[in-house]
């Protein structure tokens, strides 16, 4: 899937904006959202409060996991930890990139939240990528891809499934030295039975 | 690499079509084209030839066979140790650009059925090779030494890759680690400082 797409599927997620106008309720496919009331905080999806925040008609409140420590501590749980700690959102990286780049002074210490953010990420990548080598050196036969966001996963797709596809098909070829017969069906019997 | 799933793939044709060392077992009346060196029309019990994998396995398959099935080179005791002991220094494209699908056809040939195993091993051992040449900047050099679906993965691999740092840089925020940072050769003791 194309990082876009995950994107996409990410700004459906809930924030909480201050709109500096009032309106009706709008009915949108994903729900109805509104009444807007100046100065009122509410919930509007990611997309729509990125696109009020564009047309600057509203201030988007950070969400609360958007805060230094909060992350700090991320990070740090993160490092210390082998396996991959519970991030505070699904799509963290999604919301982290569109909230800071359309509304990064509503948002307190931007660039510092914005270094952090990029940090545990990399953390991250980089242990995923030791793991996934592990795993495959290790001979395990599944990998358990706990607290991972669909951005991590989606950035191991196409290597890790298919060789995982591979692996288990040579092993299955070639443990039971399985007759891999061309096209011939009698070829099948004499050959497994030669073998075993 | 399948039974029958794999009639009409064009990997497989072309893995089928790899040499391999056989030995007839029988007289070939008119056969003796078969064998470049020989100048007789008939084919001798005995001969050592390399013919197409799809020759061999229906000549193998006939009762009673033909010919006996040899395994190449580097599917051999030899090789298998070094692919046994670092299976990264081996240059698979030059050895066997279709070292693992021609490998699942020919393990049944191996008497002491250590092919399978060589198989998973060096896939595992290999696996790290695929991951470092996605993610390098040096492409050529890395993907020398892979094999033809070795080089495919990794180029679908690389193409994630790519699209994920695109993803990353685009936008009014790019999450990036920014130059001065990235330059800063003690960027750890930076950290430390500010704490």
């Amino acid at each position: 899937m194309d990082p876009y797409e995950i994107e996409f599927i990410g700004e459906n997620r809930i924030v909480s904006i201050i709109p500096n106008f009032s309106h009706d309720k709008i009915f949108l496919i994903c729900g109805e959202f509104g009444p807007f009331r100046a100065g009122l905080p509410m919930n509007v999806p990611l997309w729509l409060g990125v696109m009020l925040k564009q047309k600057q008609k509203c201030r988007i409140v950070p969400p609360d996991w958007m805060d230094i420590e909060v992350l700090e501590n991320i990070k740090e749980e993160e490092k210390r930890s082998r396996f991959f700690t519970k991030m505070p959102n699904e799509h963290y990286m999604v919301e982290a990139k569109l909230i800071l780049g359309a509304a990064a002074e509503d948002i307190p210490r931007a660039s510092e939240i914005k270094t952090i953010i990029k940090d545990i990420w990399d953390i991250r990548m980089s242990k995923l990528r030791t793991s996934m080598d592990a795993l495959m050196k290790s001979g395990g036969n599944y990998g358990r891809l706990d607290h991972l966001t669909m951005m991590e996963i989606n950035s191991v797709k196409p290597l890790l499934p298919e060789a995982m596809d591979e692996l288990h098909r040579i092993k299955m070829m070639a443990r039971k030295t399985m007759p891999a017969s061309l096209n011939n069906s009698t070829f099948s019997q004499t050959g497994g039975s030669q073998n075993i | 690499m399948g039974n029958q799933s794999n009639y009409l793939s064009i990997s497989d044709i072309l893995v089928t079509n790899e040499k391999v060392p056989c030995k007839f077992l029988h007289d070939l009346p008119k056969m003796g084209f078969l064998d470049p060196a020989s100048t007789e029309d008939d084919l001798k019990t005995g001969t050592n030839v390399e013919i197409p994998l799809w020759l061999a396995e229906s000549l193998y398959s006939r009762r009673p066979p033909l010919v006996s099935v040899d395994l190449p080179k580097i599917y051999k005791e030899a090789y298998r140790e070094i692919l046994n002991a670092d299976a990264c220094t081996v240059d698979l494209h030059k050895l066997g650009q279709h070292f693992y699908e021609l490998g699942c056809y020919i393990a049944k040939h191996d008497i002491k059925g250590e092919v399978g195993n060589t198989l998973v091993n060096t896939f595992r051992q290999r696996f790290r090779m695929i991951l470092s040449a996605s993610a390098s900047t040096d492409s050529i050099s890395a993907l020398q030494p892979l094999s033809d679906t070795e080089r495919e993965r990794t180029a679908g691999a690389a193409s994630t890759e790519k699209a994920l740092s695109t993803w990353l840089k685009r936008g009014d925020c790019p999450l990036s680690t920014a130059n001065m940072v990235a330059s800063h050769r003690k960027r750890k003791r930076a950290e430390m400082e500010m704490l």
